[in-house]
């Protein structure tokens, strides 16, 4: 949490090299170098799990030529996520194609089955693309990880969102604490776009 | 640790659990079955097919049964978090008996020696398919599938034992 706080008041341009340096995302740096080897899991049913070998995205599928808008919290099926964090973009979701952007994702450390469950709770299926880090090594390399075992919820992700062109991550904002819900919406990066 | 079997005691333990007034709770389990007839059945996920279609419903569809033969508490429970344990168990408006516990990172079903290496399929580790029988922390019957098959584990298998 420090080093994610020491890391916003240097200056983005000292941030990005430190980033770079440290391989953590930060703006400038490449979502896909920072977190090499990594990949992540459509949400799907099991069948469609079944049929497809349990496959695996690499991130350079979902980030190469593309403009994208990621967002990540803590987890499916839980208050500021259901009820704020994900209808902010589902809402959004025309101004944010009108920007250009090409998709809008949703991440979280959950297994893929609980977030095609959530997903259509939700209604946010055909908005949203969601994706499971469901070992947390995306969010590891980041340095997004955070202990919320408090909760019973074990180790999981900040709430957060960025604008990825093709790989390089232009905007990146954190929430100070992941009940928050302030910099990591839809309105806010629609302006940073 | 080796898979529990007939003849042990049930090991303690702490899971998440939202109760009936939706406030998360941290239960243990010897607080629910000491000195009471117990079922404890486990399944490796929340959300999939086997476990949602037919594992859970067996149980939910069987509890009066299950309680008129002296069956004082069902308890399930998953390595998931109590968040997706709640929506999950949502989705059974039905069930009136069936306690859906959380066991968020693991723990317990280590304590159970019934872990499950479900990574390749995306889960992380998880828990065998199991169902358990026990008489004040005693465990009179042990039924634990072998990978994701559902044959021994549900809840006829437990009636035709009481």
């Amino acid at each position: 949490m420090a080093s994610v706080l020491a890391r916003r008041a240097r200056g983005s341009a000292a941030a990005a090299l430190w980033g770079a340096a440290r391989g953590f995302a930060s703006v400038g740096s490449d979502i896909v170098s920072a977190a090499p080897g990594v990949s992540l899991q459509k949400a799907r049913s099991w069948d469609e799990g079944v049929a497809t070998k349990f496959s695996t995205t690499p991130l350079k599928d979902i980030f190469h030529g593309k403009k994208v808008v990621i967002f990540g919290l803590p987890g499916a099926y839980t208050g500021v996520c259901s009820q704020a964090h994900v209808p902010s973009y589902k809402n959004n979701i025309d101004k944010l194609k009108a920007k250009g952007i090409d998709s809008v994702i949703c991440v979280a450390v959950n297994d893929p089955y609980v977030l095609k469950g959530w997903a259509e709770k939700l209604q946010a299926k055909d908005a949203i693309e969601f994706y499971g880090d469901f070992d947390g090594s995306f969010h590891k390399s980041l340095d997004l990880e955070i202990d919320l075992s408090a909760a019973l919820l074990g180790r999981r992700s900040h709430r957060w969102s960025a604008f990825v062109d093709n790989g390089k991550i232009k905007a990146f904002n954190v929430e100070k604490a992941p009940s928050e819900f302030k910099v990591s919406g839809a309105e806010v990066i629609l302006d940073q776009i | 640790m080796a898979p529990i079997s007939v003849g042990d005691s049930l090991p303690d333990g702490q899971l998440g659990w939202f109760d009936e007034n939706d406030q998360l709770q941290q239960v243990s389990i010897h607080s629910l079955a000491a000195g009471k007839k117990v079922i404890l059945f486990g399944v490796p996920g929340a959300f999939t097919p086997t476990c949602s279609n037919q594992h859970v419903p067996g149980f939910i569809t069987q509890a009066e049964q299950l309680k008129a033969k002296g069956v004082d508490e069902i308890l399930l429970i998953s390595v998931n978090d109590p968040f997706v344990m709640k929506a999950w168990a949502k989705t059974y408006p039905e069930n009136k008996h069936v306690k859906f516990l959380a066991d968020g990172v693991g723990t317990y079903t280590k304590a159970l020696g019934l872990e499950l290496d479900l990574t390749e399929k995306g889960l992380g580790v998880r828990s065998r398919r199991f169902a358990l029988l026990a008489d004040n922390l005693k465990v009179t019957v042990a039924n634990i599938e072998e990978g994701g098959q559902f044959t021994i584990s549900g809840a006829e298998e437990i009636l035709k034992a009481l």
